[in-house]
Protein backbone atom coordinates (compact mmCIF):
# COMPACT_ATOMS: atom_id res chain seq x y z
CA UNK A 1 0.00 0.00 0.00
CA UNK A 2 2.56 2.52 1.20
CA UNK A 3 6.20 2.03 0.49
CA UNK A 4 8.86 4.40 1.74
CA UNK A 5 12.11 3.83 -0.13
CA UNK A 6 15.25 5.52 1.12
CA UNK A 7 13.40 8.78 1.65
CA UNK A 8 15.37 11.75 2.99
CA UNK A 9 15.05 15.44 3.40
CA UNK A 10 17.61 18.21 3.90
CA UNK A 11 16.94 21.79 4.79
CA UNK A 12 19.04 24.91 4.64
CA UNK A 13 19.71 27.30 7.49
CA UNK A 14 21.86 30.32 6.61
CA UNK A 15 23.29 28.53 3.60
CA UNK A 16 24.27 25.49 5.63
CA UNK A 17 22.73 22.17 4.73
CA UNK A 18 21.26 20.15 7.60
CA UNK A 19 20.01 16.64 7.16
CA UNK A 20 16.66 16.22 8.86
CA UNK A 21 15.90 12.76 7.56
CA UNK A 22 18.83 10.72 6.30
CA UNK A 23 17.20 7.70 4.71
CA UNK A 24 14.08 5.84 5.76
CA UNK A 25 12.82 2.61 4.31
CA UNK A 26 9.71 0.74 5.40
CA UNK A 27 6.48 -0.69 4.07
CA UNK A 28 2.91 -0.53 5.26
CA UNK A 29 0.63 -3.29 4.03
CA UNK A 30 -2.96 -2.81 2.95
CA UNK A 31 -5.25 -2.62 5.99
CA UNK A 32 -2.44 -2.20 8.51
CA UNK A 33 -2.36 0.26 11.40
CA UNK A 34 1.20 1.44 11.89
CA UNK A 35 2.39 3.99 14.44
CA UNK A 36 5.53 6.06 13.99
CA UNK A 37 7.27 7.38 17.12
CA UNK A 38 10.57 9.09 17.70
CA UNK A 39 12.30 11.66 19.88
CA UNK A 40 11.07 15.22 19.41
CA UNK A 41 12.57 16.96 16.42
CA UNK A 42 13.26 13.73 14.55
CA UNK A 43 11.21 14.75 11.51
CA UNK A 44 8.01 12.77 12.06
CA UNK A 45 5.89 15.51 10.56
CA UNK A 46 8.33 15.94 7.68
CA UNK A 47 8.01 12.23 6.95
CA UNK A 48 4.22 12.42 6.94
CA UNK A 49 4.20 15.49 4.73
CA UNK A 50 6.41 13.69 2.22
CA UNK A 51 4.10 10.64 2.23
CA UNK A 52 1.11 12.98 1.76
CA UNK A 53 2.74 14.65 -1.24
CA UNK A 54 2.85 18.03 0.53
CA UNK A 55 6.64 18.17 0.62
CA UNK A 56 9.11 16.90 -1.95
CA UNK A 57 11.82 14.59 -0.61
CA UNK A 58 15.46 15.48 -1.18
CA UNK A 59 16.24 11.84 -2.01
CA UNK A 60 14.40 8.58 -2.22
CA UNK A 61 10.64 8.39 -2.66
CA UNK A 62 7.35 7.40 -1.15
CA UNK A 63 5.16 5.12 -3.22
CA UNK A 64 1.44 4.62 -2.83
CA UNK A 65 0.14 1.55 -4.64
CA UNK A 66 3.48 1.36 -6.42
CA UNK A 67 3.20 4.88 -7.81
CA UNK A 68 5.69 7.48 -6.78
CA UNK A 69 4.19 10.30 -4.75
CA UNK A 70 4.84 13.61 -6.53
CA UNK A 71 1.74 15.39 -5.26
CA UNK A 72 -1.10 14.45 -2.91
CA UNK A 73 -2.04 10.89 -3.93
CA UNK A 74 -5.55 9.81 -4.82
CA UNK A 75 -7.58 7.98 -2.13
CA UNK A 76 -5.46 9.46 0.65
CA UNK A 77 -6.71 11.60 3.52
CA UNK A 78 -4.69 13.51 6.10
CA UNK A 79 -5.65 14.50 9.64
CA UNK A 80 -3.46 17.26 11.03
CA UNK A 81 -2.54 18.00 14.61
CA UNK A 82 -3.88 21.54 14.44
CA UNK A 83 -7.59 20.71 14.12
CA UNK A 84 -8.52 24.32 14.86
CA UNK A 85 -6.55 25.50 11.85
CA UNK A 86 -7.40 22.62 9.55
CA UNK A 87 -11.16 23.17 9.68
CA UNK A 88 -12.50 26.14 7.77
CA UNK A 89 -14.20 28.57 10.17
CA UNK A 90 -16.36 30.08 7.43
CA UNK A 91 -18.06 26.76 6.79
CA UNK A 92 -20.41 24.89 9.03
CA UNK A 93 -19.45 21.37 10.13
CA UNK A 94 -21.47 19.77 7.31
CA UNK A 95 -19.84 21.92 4.63
CA UNK A 96 -16.38 21.21 6.04
CA UNK A 97 -16.94 17.47 5.79
CA UNK A 98 -18.56 17.79 2.37
CA UNK A 99 -15.93 19.97 0.69
CA UNK A 100 -13.48 17.21 -0.40
CA UNK A 101 -16.40 15.18 -1.77
CA UNK A 102 -17.31 17.85 -4.30
CA UNK A 103 -14.84 16.71 -6.90
CA UNK A 104 -15.79 13.04 -6.66
CA UNK A 105 -18.75 13.33 -9.04
CA UNK A 106 -21.37 12.46 -6.45
CA UNK A 107 -24.89 13.82 -6.42
CA UNK A 108 -25.88 16.27 -3.75
CA UNK A 109 -27.96 13.60 -2.02
CA UNK A 110 -25.07 11.14 -2.04
CA UNK A 111 -22.77 13.74 -0.55
CA UNK A 112 -25.27 14.59 2.16
CA UNK A 113 -25.62 10.92 2.98
CA UNK A 114 -21.88 10.41 3.26
CA UNK A 115 -21.55 13.47 5.50
CA UNK A 116 -24.34 12.25 7.77
CA UNK A 117 -22.81 8.78 7.94
CA UNK A 118 -19.33 10.06 8.70
CA UNK A 119 -20.64 12.35 11.44
CA UNK A 120 -22.58 9.44 12.91
CA UNK A 121 -19.43 7.31 12.96
CA UNK A 122 -17.56 9.92 14.99
CA UNK A 123 -20.54 10.40 17.30
CA UNK A 124 -21.47 13.85 16.02
CA UNK A 125 -24.77 12.89 14.45
CA UNK A 126 -26.87 15.82 13.28
CA UNK A 127 -24.19 18.45 13.90
CA UNK A 128 -24.10 19.56 10.24
CA UNK A 129 -25.41 23.06 10.96
CA UNK A 130 -23.03 23.82 13.84
CA UNK A 131 -20.00 26.07 13.32
CA UNK A 132 -16.65 24.36 14.06
CA UNK A 133 -15.60 27.06 16.53
CA UNK A 134 -18.65 26.32 18.64
CA UNK A 135 -17.26 22.85 19.37
CA UNK A 136 -14.68 21.71 21.90
CA UNK A 137 -11.20 20.74 20.73
CA UNK A 138 -11.90 17.03 20.83
CA UNK A 139 -15.12 17.50 18.87
CA UNK A 140 -13.33 19.63 16.28
CA UNK A 141 -10.78 16.88 15.77
CA UNK A 142 -13.67 14.40 15.36
CA UNK A 143 -15.04 16.65 12.62
CA UNK A 144 -11.62 16.52 10.92
CA UNK A 145 -11.70 12.72 11.24
CA UNK A 146 -15.24 12.65 9.84
CA UNK A 147 -14.05 14.71 6.89
CA UNK A 148 -11.29 12.17 6.29
CA UNK A 149 -13.52 9.09 6.45
CA UNK A 150 -16.38 10.65 4.43
CA UNK A 151 -13.78 10.89 1.66
CA UNK A 152 -13.44 7.07 1.95
CA UNK A 153 -9.68 7.01 1.61
CA UNK A 154 -7.76 3.79 1.39
CA UNK A 155 -4.83 5.39 3.18
CA UNK A 156 -5.29 7.62 6.21
CA UNK A 157 -2.28 9.64 7.39
CA UNK A 158 -2.53 11.13 10.87
CA UNK A 159 -0.03 13.65 12.22
CA UNK A 160 -0.10 13.68 16.04
CA UNK A 161 -3.85 14.20 15.84
CA UNK A 162 -4.47 13.99 19.58
CA UNK A 163 -1.46 15.92 20.85
CA UNK A 164 -3.53 19.01 21.62
CA UNK A 165 -6.53 17.47 23.40
CA UNK A 166 -6.95 16.58 27.06
CA UNK A 167 -6.19 13.07 28.33
CA UNK A 168 -9.81 11.96 28.74
CA UNK A 169 -10.77 13.05 25.23
CA UNK A 170 -7.61 11.53 23.93
CA UNK A 171 -8.47 8.07 25.22
CA UNK A 172 -11.91 8.30 23.57
CA UNK A 173 -10.38 9.40 20.28
CA UNK A 174 -7.86 6.55 20.36
CA UNK A 175 -10.66 4.04 20.73
CA UNK A 176 -12.54 5.84 17.95
CA UNK A 177 -9.59 5.40 15.59
CA UNK A 178 -9.20 1.69 16.46
CA UNK A 179 -12.92 1.24 15.91
CA UNK A 180 -13.01 3.09 12.56
CA UNK A 181 -9.92 1.29 11.33
CA UNK A 182 -11.42 -2.12 12.17
CA UNK A 183 -14.78 -1.21 10.66
CA UNK A 184 -13.67 0.49 7.46
CA UNK A 185 -10.65 -1.67 6.63
CA UNK A 186 -8.46 1.31 5.78
CA UNK A 187 -4.69 1.57 6.07
CA UNK A 188 -3.63 3.96 8.83
CA UNK A 189 -0.25 5.57 9.45
CA UNK A 190 -0.36 7.29 12.81
CA UNK A 191 2.39 9.66 13.88
CA UNK A 192 2.74 10.36 17.58
CA UNK A 193 5.31 11.35 20.18
CA UNK A 194 3.43 9.41 22.84
CA UNK A 195 4.88 5.95 23.45
CA UNK A 196 1.80 4.59 25.24
CA UNK A 197 -0.42 5.81 22.45
CA UNK A 198 1.70 4.14 19.79
CA UNK A 199 1.66 0.79 21.61
CA UNK A 200 -2.05 0.99 22.41
CA UNK A 201 -3.06 1.84 18.83
CA UNK A 202 -0.64 0.10 16.54
CA UNK A 203 -0.16 -3.34 15.13
CA UNK A 204 3.38 -2.27 14.55
CA UNK A 205 5.44 0.62 15.88
CA UNK A 206 8.25 2.17 13.91
CA UNK A 207 10.81 3.93 16.09
CA UNK A 208 12.82 6.70 14.44
CA UNK A 209 16.27 7.85 15.50
CA UNK A 210 17.38 11.41 16.24
CA UNK A 211 18.41 13.48 13.20
CA UNK A 212 19.87 12.63 10.76
CA UNK A 213 16.92 10.29 11.07
CA UNK A 214 16.89 6.64 10.16
CA UNK A 215 14.63 3.79 11.13
CA UNK A 216 15.91 2.67 14.52
CA UNK A 217 13.64 -0.22 15.38
CA UNK A 218 10.45 -1.92 14.45
CA UNK A 219 8.31 -3.34 17.26
CA UNK A 220 5.48 -5.77 16.57
CA UNK A 221 2.60 -5.22 18.93
CA UNK A 222 1.03 -8.60 19.55
CA UNK A 223 -1.79 -7.34 21.72
CA UNK A 224 -4.57 -8.69 19.53
CA UNK A 225 -7.48 -6.86 17.95
CA UNK A 226 -9.50 -6.14 21.11
CA UNK A 227 -8.00 -3.32 23.14
CA UNK A 228 -9.35 -1.68 26.23
CA UNK A 229 -8.10 1.51 27.82
CA UNK A 230 -8.03 -0.03 31.28
CA UNK A 231 -7.28 -3.72 30.72
CA UNK A 232 -4.85 -3.45 27.83
CA UNK A 233 -2.91 -0.62 29.39
CA UNK A 234 -2.50 -2.48 32.68
CA UNK A 235 -1.55 -5.81 31.13
CA UNK A 236 2.02 -7.15 31.53
CA UNK A 237 2.36 -7.51 27.74
CA UNK A 238 1.57 -3.83 27.28
CA UNK A 239 4.11 -2.85 29.93
CA UNK A 240 6.76 -4.97 28.27
CA UNK A 241 6.15 -3.48 24.79
CA UNK A 242 5.99 -0.01 26.22
CA UNK A 243 9.33 -0.59 27.91
CA UNK A 244 10.80 -1.85 24.68
CA UNK A 245 9.75 1.22 22.68
CA UNK A 246 10.80 3.47 25.54
CA UNK A 247 14.28 1.94 25.66
CA UNK A 248 14.69 2.42 21.92
CA UNK A 249 13.73 6.08 22.14
CA UNK A 250 16.03 6.69 25.10
CA UNK A 251 18.86 5.10 23.16
CA UNK A 252 17.95 7.20 20.13
CA UNK A 253 18.13 10.35 22.26
CA UNK A 254 21.59 9.38 23.46
CA UNK A 255 22.55 8.93 19.84
CA UNK A 256 23.48 5.24 20.13
CA UNK A 257 23.33 3.14 17.02
CA UNK B 1 -36.91 45.66 23.25
CA UNK B 2 -35.11 47.47 26.07
CA UNK B 3 -31.83 46.39 24.52
CA UNK B 4 -32.86 47.91 21.19
CA UNK B 5 -33.86 51.20 22.81
CA UNK B 6 -30.58 51.36 24.67
CA UNK B 7 -28.68 50.67 21.50
CA UNK B 8 -30.59 53.36 19.62
CA UNK B 9 -29.89 55.86 22.40
CA UNK B 10 -26.21 54.98 22.31
CA UNK B 11 -25.97 55.35 18.54
CA UNK B 12 -28.04 58.53 18.24
CA UNK B 13 -27.02 60.16 21.52
CA UNK B 14 -23.79 61.91 20.57
CA UNK B 15 -24.97 63.13 17.13
CA UNK B 16 -28.06 64.63 18.76
CA UNK B 17 -25.99 66.38 21.41
CA UNK B 18 -23.58 67.78 18.81
CA UNK B 19 -26.43 68.90 16.62
CA UNK B 20 -28.06 70.66 19.56
CA UNK B 21 -24.76 72.27 20.56
CA UNK B 22 -24.25 73.61 17.04
CA UNK B 23 -27.85 74.74 16.90
CA UNK B 24 -27.73 76.81 20.10
CA UNK B 25 -24.15 78.01 19.79
CA UNK B 26 -24.80 79.39 16.34
CA UNK B 27 -28.35 80.62 17.08
CA UNK B 28 -27.41 84.29 17.46
CA UNK B 29 -24.57 84.22 14.93
CA UNK B 30 -24.30 87.26 12.74
CA UNK B 31 -21.14 86.02 11.02
CA UNK B 32 -21.55 85.82 7.27
CA UNK B 33 -19.44 82.68 7.01
CA UNK B 34 -20.92 80.85 9.97
CA UNK B 35 -24.66 81.30 9.71
CA UNK B 36 -27.01 79.89 12.36
CA UNK B 37 -27.73 76.18 11.91
CA UNK B 38 -31.44 76.99 11.74
CA UNK B 39 -30.72 78.98 8.59
CA UNK B 40 -28.66 76.13 7.09
CA UNK B 41 -31.41 73.62 7.81
CA UNK B 42 -34.01 75.92 6.28
CA UNK B 43 -31.77 76.32 3.26
CA UNK B 44 -31.33 72.55 3.03
CA UNK B 45 -34.91 71.92 1.96
CA UNK B 46 -34.84 74.74 -0.57
CA UNK B 47 -31.48 73.84 -2.06
CA UNK B 48 -31.75 70.09 -2.41
CA UNK B 49 -34.78 69.89 -4.63
CA UNK B 50 -35.65 66.88 -6.76
CA UNK B 51 -33.88 68.52 -9.66
CA UNK B 52 -30.70 69.03 -7.67
CA UNK B 53 -30.79 65.39 -6.58
CA UNK B 54 -31.10 64.38 -10.20
CA UNK B 55 -28.51 66.86 -11.50
CA UNK B 56 -25.88 66.72 -8.77
CA UNK B 57 -26.35 64.03 -6.13
CA UNK B 58 -27.15 61.10 -8.43
CA UNK B 59 -24.28 61.73 -10.87
CA UNK B 60 -21.88 61.96 -7.92
CA UNK B 61 -23.12 58.75 -6.38
CA UNK B 62 -23.09 57.02 -9.78
CA UNK B 63 -19.45 57.99 -10.38
CA UNK B 64 -18.50 56.87 -6.91
CA UNK B 65 -20.37 53.58 -7.42
CA UNK B 66 -18.70 52.93 -10.78
CA UNK B 67 -15.21 53.81 -9.55
CA UNK B 68 -15.61 51.89 -6.32
CA UNK B 69 -17.03 48.78 -7.97
CA UNK B 70 -14.25 48.76 -10.56
CA UNK B 71 -11.65 49.17 -7.80
CA UNK B 72 -13.13 46.29 -5.80
CA UNK B 73 -13.21 43.96 -8.80
CA UNK B 74 -9.73 44.85 -10.03
CA UNK B 75 -8.22 45.05 -6.54
CA UNK B 76 -9.46 41.63 -5.46
CA UNK B 77 -8.63 39.93 -8.77
CA UNK B 78 -5.11 41.38 -8.96
CA UNK B 79 -4.59 40.87 -5.23
CA UNK B 80 -5.45 37.17 -5.50
CA UNK B 81 -3.00 36.78 -8.35
CA UNK B 82 -0.15 38.71 -6.71
CA UNK B 83 -0.76 37.09 -3.34
CA UNK B 84 -0.68 33.57 -4.76
CA UNK B 85 2.29 33.90 -7.14
CA UNK B 86 5.42 34.34 -5.08
CA UNK B 87 7.73 35.87 -7.71
CA UNK B 88 5.00 38.26 -8.81
CA UNK B 89 4.64 39.43 -5.21
CA UNK B 90 8.35 40.12 -4.84
CA UNK B 91 8.46 41.84 -8.22
CA UNK B 92 5.49 44.12 -7.57
CA UNK B 93 5.83 44.88 -3.86
CA UNK B 94 8.04 48.01 -4.14
CA UNK B 95 5.90 49.42 -6.94
CA UNK B 96 2.72 48.86 -4.97
CA UNK B 97 4.13 50.58 -1.91
CA UNK B 98 5.16 53.52 -4.09
CA UNK B 99 1.77 53.73 -5.76
CA UNK B 100 0.02 53.70 -2.43
CA UNK B 101 2.27 56.44 -1.06
CA UNK B 102 1.32 58.90 -3.82
CA UNK B 103 -1.56 61.07 -2.51
CA UNK B 104 -4.38 60.44 -5.01
CA UNK B 105 -5.53 64.10 -5.35
CA UNK B 106 -2.24 65.05 -7.02
CA UNK B 107 -3.17 62.67 -9.80
CA UNK B 108 -6.24 64.70 -10.71
CA UNK B 109 -4.40 67.13 -13.03
CA UNK B 110 -2.47 64.24 -14.58
CA UNK B 111 -5.58 62.17 -15.17
CA UNK B 112 -7.31 65.22 -16.66
CA UNK B 113 -4.57 65.31 -19.29
CA UNK B 114 -5.43 61.94 -20.75
CA UNK B 115 -8.96 61.28 -19.55
CA UNK B 116 -10.38 64.73 -20.26
CA UNK B 117 -12.84 66.37 -17.93
CA UNK B 118 -15.85 64.08 -18.36
CA UNK B 119 -17.25 61.31 -16.18
CA UNK B 120 -14.41 59.06 -17.25
CA UNK B 121 -11.88 61.35 -15.58
CA UNK B 122 -13.82 61.38 -12.32
CA UNK B 123 -14.18 57.62 -12.26
CA UNK B 124 -10.47 57.26 -13.08
CA UNK B 125 -9.56 59.55 -10.18
CA UNK B 126 -11.70 57.51 -7.80
CA UNK B 127 -10.10 54.27 -9.02
CA UNK B 128 -6.60 55.75 -8.70
CA UNK B 129 -7.21 56.18 -4.98
CA UNK B 130 -9.51 53.25 -4.14
CA UNK B 131 -7.58 50.51 -5.88
CA UNK B 132 -4.51 50.50 -3.61
CA UNK B 133 -5.97 49.80 -0.20
CA UNK B 134 -8.09 47.01 -1.65
CA UNK B 135 -5.22 45.54 -3.66
CA UNK B 136 -2.67 45.71 -0.84
CA UNK B 137 -5.04 44.34 1.77
CA UNK B 138 -6.08 41.52 -0.56
CA UNK B 139 -2.43 40.61 -1.15
CA UNK B 140 -1.74 40.66 2.59
CA UNK B 141 -4.90 38.65 3.29
CA UNK B 142 -4.07 36.02 0.68
CA UNK B 143 -0.54 35.67 2.01
CA UNK B 144 -1.74 35.26 5.56
CA UNK B 145 -4.11 32.37 4.82
CA UNK B 146 -3.24 29.63 7.29
CA UNK B 147 -0.74 27.14 5.80
CA UNK B 148 -2.55 24.27 7.53
CA UNK B 149 -5.72 25.22 5.66
CA UNK B 150 -3.79 25.28 2.40
CA UNK B 151 -2.20 21.90 3.24
CA UNK B 152 -5.66 20.53 3.92
CA UNK B 153 -6.89 21.82 0.57
CA UNK B 154 -3.86 20.32 -1.16
CA UNK B 155 -4.11 16.96 0.63
CA UNK B 156 -7.72 16.57 -0.52
CA UNK B 157 -6.75 17.71 -4.01
CA UNK B 158 -9.34 20.43 -4.14
CA UNK B 159 -7.82 21.87 -7.31
CA UNK B 160 -6.76 25.40 -8.12
CA UNK B 161 -10.17 26.92 -8.68
CA UNK B 162 -11.87 25.45 -5.65
CA UNK B 163 -8.88 26.23 -3.43
CA UNK B 164 -9.11 29.83 -4.58
CA UNK B 165 -12.86 30.24 -4.18
CA UNK B 166 -13.51 28.03 -1.16
CA UNK B 167 -10.31 28.55 0.87
CA UNK B 168 -8.15 31.50 -0.18
CA UNK B 169 -10.90 34.03 -0.85
CA UNK B 170 -12.86 33.45 2.37
CA UNK B 171 -9.62 33.14 4.33
CA UNK B 172 -8.49 36.52 3.04
CA UNK B 173 -11.93 38.13 3.29
CA UNK B 174 -11.46 39.87 6.66
CA UNK B 175 -8.50 41.77 5.23
CA UNK B 176 -10.27 42.38 1.92
CA UNK B 177 -13.21 43.94 3.75
CA UNK B 178 -10.81 46.14 5.73
CA UNK B 179 -9.30 47.37 2.47
CA UNK B 180 -12.73 48.02 1.01
CA UNK B 181 -13.71 50.05 4.08
CA UNK B 182 -10.61 52.24 3.73
CA UNK B 183 -11.26 52.58 0.01
CA UNK B 184 -14.83 53.75 0.56
CA UNK B 185 -13.69 56.70 2.66
CA UNK B 186 -11.03 57.58 0.08
CA UNK B 187 -13.62 57.23 -2.69
CA UNK B 188 -15.96 59.80 -1.15
CA UNK B 189 -13.11 62.29 -0.79
CA UNK B 190 -11.96 61.79 -4.36
CA UNK B 191 -15.50 62.01 -5.69
CA UNK B 192 -15.78 65.51 -4.24
CA UNK B 193 -12.27 66.60 -5.22
CA UNK B 194 -12.58 65.44 -8.81
CA UNK B 195 -15.78 67.44 -9.12
CA UNK B 196 -14.12 70.57 -7.79
CA UNK B 197 -11.59 70.66 -10.61
CA UNK B 198 -13.64 70.57 -13.77
CA UNK B 199 -17.26 69.64 -13.73
CA UNK B 200 -20.73 70.71 -14.71
CA UNK B 201 -22.49 68.62 -12.10
CA UNK B 202 -21.99 66.78 -8.84
CA UNK B 203 -21.91 67.46 -5.14
CA UNK B 204 -18.37 68.83 -5.16
CA UNK B 205 -19.22 71.08 -8.11
CA UNK B 206 -22.37 72.36 -6.36
CA UNK B 207 -20.54 73.16 -3.12
CA UNK B 208 -17.80 75.08 -4.95
CA UNK B 209 -20.43 76.96 -6.93
CA UNK B 210 -22.30 77.97 -3.77
CA UNK B 211 -19.07 79.15 -2.23
CA UNK B 212 -18.12 81.24 -5.27
CA UNK B 213 -21.55 82.85 -5.39
CA UNK B 214 -21.43 83.54 -1.63
CA UNK B 215 -24.46 81.30 -1.02
CA UNK B 216 -22.92 80.35 2.32
CA UNK B 217 -25.92 78.60 3.97
CA UNK B 218 -26.40 76.54 0.79
CA UNK B 219 -22.71 75.63 0.86
CA UNK B 220 -23.01 74.47 4.46
CA UNK B 221 -26.10 72.44 3.57
CA UNK B 222 -24.07 70.70 0.87
CA UNK B 223 -21.40 69.83 3.41
CA UNK B 224 -24.09 68.45 5.72
CA UNK B 225 -25.47 66.38 2.88
CA UNK B 226 -22.02 64.98 2.15
CA UNK B 227 -21.63 64.01 5.78
CA UNK B 228 -25.00 62.25 5.73
CA UNK B 229 -24.08 60.48 2.49
CA UNK B 230 -20.84 59.26 4.05
CA UNK B 231 -22.64 58.03 7.16
CA UNK B 232 -25.27 56.25 5.05
CA UNK B 233 -22.58 54.53 2.97
CA UNK B 234 -20.78 53.45 6.13
CA UNK B 235 -24.03 52.00 7.47
CA UNK B 236 -24.63 50.06 4.24
CA UNK B 237 -21.04 48.84 4.42
CA UNK B 238 -21.50 47.66 7.99
CA UNK B 239 -24.50 45.58 6.89
CA UNK B 240 -22.50 43.98 4.07
CA UNK B 241 -19.64 43.36 6.49
CA UNK B 242 -21.94 41.61 8.95
CA UNK B 243 -23.44 39.49 6.18
CA UNK B 244 -20.14 38.44 4.62
CA UNK B 245 -18.02 38.09 7.76
CA UNK B 246 -20.64 36.92 10.26
CA UNK B 247 -18.54 33.80 10.88
CA UNK B 248 -15.48 35.93 11.60
CA UNK B 249 -17.16 38.28 14.07
CA UNK B 250 -19.07 35.49 15.79
CA UNK B 251 -15.99 33.31 16.07
CA UNK B 252 -14.12 36.13 17.74
CA UNK B 253 -16.86 36.86 20.25
CA UNK B 254 -17.83 33.27 20.98
CA UNK B 255 -14.31 31.95 21.40
CA UNK B 256 -13.24 34.72 23.72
Amino acid sequence: MLEVAGIGRDYRVDGEVHTAIDALTFQVAEGELVCVVGPSGCGKTTLLRMCAGLLAPTRGAALVDGREVDGPPEDTAVVFQEYGRSLFPWMRVGANVELPLKRLGLTRAQRRERVAEALRLVDLEGKERVWPWQLSGGMQQRVAIARAIAFRPRLLLMDEPFAAVDAQTRADLEDLIRDLWARLGITVVFITHDIDESVYLGQRVLVLSSPPTTLRAEVHIGLGPERDQLETRSSPAFAKLRGQVWAEIQAAKRGET
Amino acid sequence: MIVLVRKALLVLGLPSVLFALWWFASAGSTSFYFPPLSEIVAEFGETWTAERWREDVLPSVARLGAGYAASCAAGVALGLLIGRVRWLFHATEPVLEFARAVPPPVLVPVIMLFAGIGDGMKVAVIISGCLWPILLNTVAGVRSVDPVQLDTAAAYRLGRFRTLTAIVLPGASPRIVTGMRQALAIGVILMVISEMFAAQSGLGFAIVQFQRSYAIPAMWSGILLLGCLGAALAAVFACVDRAVLHWYHRQRTEEA
